[in-house]
């Protein structure tokens, strides 16, 4: 029989979900519908600061083609939201007028943008009417308005020092706007970095145009631009942020309303289980931004320290490919259900700054300093090694590291203002592999002498490659009487290859009659 | 000079021009001719060539080997009685496709043709496959997919001297097949040489100096680079939006599936730099706009279970930035063996009639049974690809009578160690080579054939063009050429239509073949090739011939390109034996290294031949460990240590060579080496599932001093043995 699955929402982790349920539509395994809020099929929200400044177009951003979905048979409603389930009769009930039925059920409807408690901002945080001049810059309209501010060389307001407001302030600043970055804490990404860190970054986002406000706190917004737009961020010590556009990043909190009306768990999002499913009903399931992992079994060591929705696109699309196999497996009726190992536990997220001028990652618990023995001893019991941290601090230069391990494996890092040993570093730690004993091999991946420079001073050393032939062997060849890279080539094969040696074979020569003159 | 054979070195695609001049009581003399090509240049394999002529090691008679194991001499009226009872035997107890042919990428056009019309005809099995599934198959999947036609490099190979940009991955052409490496000093000069590779190898090192950019990814993760540099291509608006209108299909569907293949994700996949990326795709779209840009694959990204996708992921950047088919810029895989082009286009794959036509479309078995003058119904089937071939060896319905023709699969395939014990577990095997290679050692016959300054023919290099190989002097007084080998077996098996054992007679018939099909060579013949016109195809009779390919259309019928979306798929590569599955119950404890093999300048292929070239074998006597100081350090090896190199595969054993060049979790083995050196027991017979590409570049191993006491589980498993 064919097995209904229902998905509710179309964002880039339902997307991914989608395609890879495909082939069990394709087969007539399950029937497929997505229901989808905005017009548009699923689009990279991920990039949709590179939209707001202008570096990209909305078809690049594009992740799926309803067209070519429903071409596959897969049932494609748009611009429909989900009034409720009615888990009794497993229907969903759509402000379309229909209700489908499901045997499965998906939740995928993501995050909302927390909207701060602000004088002069609608504080309902189920339905936010943003004032003229403000946004939370989460959808393709958001966009547009940012767009419009930087291709206007505006001031630009952004409240919120975490990731996407950072990289919202850098490239509108690249692209020509004027962008203050306004922060609570001494630093921006306060729940992410140390202090160290913290501060080259702060140093890093002013050298690359970003006013940076920190420990600021907003009270309000002002509208006195003309139609009533937003012309100022108000702080609490009573001064005022001037600005044409807010900018609101102060987070996302998961969407969890339909699941809660329908009587599911729900914690900081909708609980499910190691298998993705919510607590206590075997029909519906939940990933991406809206679900928060944590089984019902109290013991479950894994899920005490379990962290909530990362708030990060890479653990949705895992589950999303984890759960379409699941599901999959499911509408078969096959075994392989049963057994197949449920997801593996997600490490911590990986913050790599997207962003053209200055270069930082950011991963895992960092707090930690070097002389910090307490913070290096917690946890080290039966048996389990204590926490290392090697550290790298040079701010006048705008570059950082701080490498956090525990047995030589990285638990926590942070970079900046050193690409290469960012990337390296980020790999190490998706991998869990173990680092090099010596630390500063990872430090010196960004050094001038990575090249490394031939030894030209050994005669002994191979000149030409490809034929084999060493410095001495040329040396004795020009001793002899080979007076030209031809001569030299003809009686030892020397530079008769690629002859990318041609050169340093005119050198031996002219070394040997330099010599033979002095 | 002027006495001399103007012929191509023996080894590798470049097909380097030669000049072989006979001296008396000598190997002939080597001379570098001028082509464009090598302009004159020959690497060190090159100029030692001619001293296997005359090697004391050289098989000169039919050897048979007896119940001790012993190859003695025995007459050909005797060894072709023993293969023509053998092949009976087989068709009789156990049906035809008992009977196996394994093929090379080395032998000549008429060879390989001759190859896949005895076995289908004379043998009457369709267990033919070659060697080039290990090296060509998954950029030919890919070429086929997205142009219609494979060619290896679509254009002359100097069209790469104007290049503005040049990105190579996975290829080590300084060491391969370094007179190449001539042909990137244009890009060189201008700053836009980009090699991708997880070493810094040789090739890797011309980027130095303000000549390019080396991006060294994971092992493994080239197909998530490849995306990335795609997605900035598109997000930064260096598309060429009216090329992929005008000249292709798809476009949309590729554009959404690296949608989410942004740099900084990339990144942390791939550990290469995002601004890296970017500067890549830059390069590449300023390059096509200035002196050419050209995207360049080798075996370091095709040789791995997704190498079909990895290719196409090439092809999609290629195609994105609208290189194909212009005149200053393009796409091109590189080939590796000597005719690995003509190689796969005349019949020795599985799935293959000559022409590069496909076994199963019935048009081209009416043309191929009309060219033979047989009922289409005599044409069998598809066969199996190289990997599953080697694997039914000895199986139940498998092969059991097995012919080998310029290949050294005992080395050079997967899983060595299990294609040993299924060649022991053959109940014939026949082997022609010149030399008793480390599979001739397995052989039950072995026959002596002449080599390439002994021989007349045609190999089609790496560019398409169709070159002379020619003879400079006599072969040895019992050596055959394998066209008579297959003349004579024919002759005693009764088989239908003719086997020549003239090369230009079969070359004639390779023409009729080929006619129509997508390697068409109907309008090339041995005079024109003698008189040094460059022929390229296809070359339909009353053609000129075609040096560069897609000019005004690609290979399919809306005459469009096609993008095809492809994305890395979940994998844990293997230890053990079996596909897909993760590490075995035998591993060793501690963390396994991801293992790459390639090649050296030295050698070449499975070094059945250069091994035994003493300046060669000199320079580079056996196989050395790359190794990372810092991995090194944490094993406590140090330079010129004895390691050993294990999984539940295989070991090998050899000296450690100390390299900042390499990444400290991958370790570099070359699989020139047979025995105790041979990288291939390590590797696993997992393949693509388009190409039957095997997985060579990803496989897990432990790396610890070879002192060390063995491992518990390492005698349990010596003990089930």
């Amino acid at each position: 029989m064919t097995e209904r699955i229902v998905v509710v929402g179309f964002g880039p982790v339902a997307a991914r979900l989608v395609d890879e349920l495909l082939p069990a539509v394709r087969s007539g395994l399950a029937h497929l519908s997505v229901v989808g809020e905005e017009a548009e099929a699923a689009y990279n929200r991920v990039l949709v600061a590179d939209l707001g400044v202008g570096r990209t177009t909305a078809a690049a951003l594009a992740l799926s083609d309803a067209a070519a979905l429903i071409a596959d048979g897969v049932d494609v409603r748009l611009g429909v939201r989900v009034r409720r389930v009615d888990r009794a009769r497993q229907q969903v009930v759509l402000s379309d007028g229909t209700s489908p039925g499901y045997d499965r059920l998906v939740f995928a409807t993501g995050s909302r943008p927390v909207i701060p408690n602000l004088t002069g901002l609608n504080p309902d945080p189920a339905a936010p009417v943003l004032p003229a001049g403000v946004t939370a810059l989460r959808d393709l309209r958001d966009a547009a308005a940012l767009q419009a501010a930087v291709a206007g060389g505006k001031r630009v307001v952004v409240l919120g020092g975490g990731v996407l407001g950072l990289e919202t302030a850098l490239a509108a600043a690249e692209e020509g706007a004027t962008v203050t970055v306004v922060h609570n804490g001494p630093h921006p990404l306060g729940r992410n970095i140390d202090r160290g860190g913290g501060a080259v970054l702060a140093a890093s986002l002013r050298n690359c145009g970003v006013r940076v406000a920190g420990n600021a706190r907003s009270t309000g917004v002002e509208h006195n631009a003309p139609g009533g737009g937003f012309s100022a961020l108000l702080l609490d010590d009573g001064s005022a942020i001037d600005g044409d556009l807010l900018v609101l990043s102060c987070g996302v909190r998961p969407r969890t309303e339909l699941a809660e009306g329908c009587g599911l768990s729900t914690g900081a999002g909708i609980l499910v289980d190691h298998k993705l499913r919510a607590h206590h009903e075997p029909h519906i399931f939940a990933i991406g931004d809206c679900a928060e992992v944590r089984c019902p079994d109290p013991d479950c060591i894994e899920c005490r320290t379990a962290r909530g929705p990362s708030g990060l696109v890479g653990p949705g699309w895992r589950q999303a490919e984890w759960l379409a196999e699941y599901l999959t497996l499911l509408a078969a009726g096959s075994p392989g259900a049963g057994s197949l190992p449920p997801l593996a536990p997600e490490l911590p997220g990986v913050i790599v700054l997207k962003a053209r001028g200055m270069n930082m990652a950011v991963a895992g618990e960092v707090r930690a300093d070097p002389w910090d023995e307490e913070a290096l001893t917690a946890g080290a019991v039966n048996g389990r090694a204590r926490l290392q941290i090697a550290q790298w601090a040079d701010p006048e230069h705008g570059r950082y590291v701080k490498m956090t391990t525990r047995a030589g494996v990285l638990e926590g890092l942070v970079v900046v203002g050193m690409p290469r040993t960012a990337a390296e570093l980020v790999q190490l730690f998706e991998r869990g592999a173990e680092l090099p004993a010596d630390r500063s091999l990872l430090l010196r991946l960004d050094g001038p002498d990575q090249a490394s420079v031939a030894g030209a001073a050994d005669p002994e050393r191979t000149v030409c490659r490809c034929a084999g032939v060493s410095g001495t062997t040329i040396a004795a060849a020009v001793s002899a009487g080979c007076g030209t890279v031809a001569e030299v080539s003809g009686t030892t094969r020397a530079g008769t290859g690629c002859g990318g040696c041609h050169n340093d074979i005119k050198g031996l020569i002219e070394a040997h009659f330099q010599a033979a003159v002095a | 000079m002027t006495n001399g054979a103007a012929t191509h070195c023996p080894y590798c695609a470049l097909q380097c021009a030669m000049t072989l001049t006979p001296a008396p009581a000598a190997p002939p003399d080597v001379a570098g001719r001028d082509f464009p090509t090598n302009r004159g240049g020959l690497c060190r394999k090159g100029w030692t060539s001619a001293s296997l002529l005359q090697h004391p090691g050289r098989v000169t008679e039919p050897l048979r080997r007896g119940a001790d194991g012993v190859h003695r001499p025995v007459g050909w009226d005797e060894a072709l009685a023993l293969i023509t009872a053998a092949v009976k035997t087989t068709r009789a107890r156990h049906g035809a496709d008992a009977i196996g042919v394994f093929g090379g990428g080395g032998l000549t056009n008429e060879k390989a043709y001759q190859l896949g019309k005895f076995a289908r005809l004379a043998l009457g099995t369709s267990r033919i496959d070659y060697n080039g599934r290990f090296c060509m198959s998954s950029a030919a999947a890919a070429g086929m997919r997205a142009f219609g036609v494979d060619r290896g490099l679509p254009f002359p190979v100097e069209d790469l001297d104007s290049a503005s940009t040049i990105l190579m991955l996975g290829s080590n052409v300084a060491e391969t097949m370094p007179p190449f490496v001539q042909h990137l000093q244009g890009a060189r000069d201008a700053g836009g040489l980009i090699v991708v590779d997880p070493r810094r190898s040789a090739t890797a090192a011309f980027t130095d100096d303000g000549g390019g950019l080396h991006l060294a990814p994971l092992p493994g993760t080239d197909l998530a680079l490849l995306l990335g540099i795609s997605h900035a291509v598109i997000h930064e608006g260096l598309a060429d939006a009216g090329y992929t209108a005008a000249r292709t299909t798809g476009y949309e569907a590729v554009a959404r599936s690296v949608a989410s293949y942004w740099p900084e994700r990339v990144q942390s996949i791939t550990g290469v730099p995002a601004g890296l990326i970017r500067e890549t795709a830059r390069r590449l779209a300023d390059g096509s706009r200035r002196g050419g840009s050209y995207i360049l694959t080798g075996r370091g990204v095709e040789q791995h279970v997704d190498g079909t996708d990895t290719a196409t992921a090439a092809i999609n950047l290629a195609l994105l930035l609208g290189l194909p088919g212009s005149a200053r810029s393009g796409y091109g895989t590189l080939t590796g063996q000597g005719n690995g082009q003509g190689g796969r286009e005349h019949g020795q794959k599985a799935d293959q009639l000559p022409g590069y036509r496909k076994i199963t479309d019935p048009a081209a078995r009416a043309h191929m049974a009309a060219v033979w003058g047989v009922p289409e119904t005599l044409i069998p089937g598809p066969g199996l690809p190289a990997v599953q071939l080697l694997k039914s060896l000895g199986q139940p319905d498998g092969v059991r009578c097995l012919f080998v023709h310029g290949a050294n699969v005992a080395v050079s395939a997967p899983d060595a160690n299990a294609v040993i014990a299924g060649l022991r577990s053959l109940d014939f095997l026949v082997v022609c080579d010149f030399f008793l290679s480390e599979t001739a050692a397995e052989a039950d016959l072995v026959l002596p054939v002449t080599q390439w300054a002994e021989e007349e023919g045609t190999l089609t290099n790496l560019e398409g063009r169709v070159l002379r190989r020619r003879r400079a002097l006599a072969p040895p007084p019992g050596v055959r050429t394998e066209l008579w080998i297959m003349a004579r077996l024919a002759e005693a098996l009764d088989a239908p239509s003719t086997f020549s054992e003239d090369p230009e007679s079969v070359f004639e018939e390779i023409r009729l073949a080929s006619a129509g099909g997508l390697a068409d060579y109907s309008g090339i013949d041995y005079a024109m090739l003698d008189r040094g016109e460059a022929a390229y195809w296809p070359y339909p009779a009353g053609s000129t011939g075609t040096p560069r390919l897609f000019l005004d259309a690609f290979a399919h019928a809306d005459g469009r390109a096609v993008f095809t979306p492809v994305t890395p798929r979940r994998r844990t590569p293997s230890s053990g034996p079996g596909t897909g599955s993760a590490a075995s119950a035998a591993d060793p404890a501690g963390t396994p290294m991801t293992l790459i093999t390639g090649r050296l300048m030295e050698h070449y292929q499975s070094g059945a031949q250069t091994r035994r070239v003493a300046a060669l074998a000199a320079a580079r006597p056996g196989a050395r460990l790359q190794i990372h100081p810092a991995a090194a350090a944490a094993q406590g090896i140090a330079e010129g240590d004895l390691v050993s190199i294990s999984n539940s595969r295989g070991e090998v054993s050899c000296r450690a060579e100390l390299s900042t060049d390499i990444r400290p979790e991958t370790v570099f083995l070359p699989f020139h080496f047979p025995e105790l050196e041979s990288a291939n027991r390590l590797t696993e017979a997992a393949t693509d599932p388009i190409s039957g590409m095997p997985e060579f570049k990803t496989s897990h191993v432990w790396v610890r001093p070879a002192a060390a006491e063995p491992r518990a589980n390492e005698l349990q498993k010596e003990g089930a043995l």
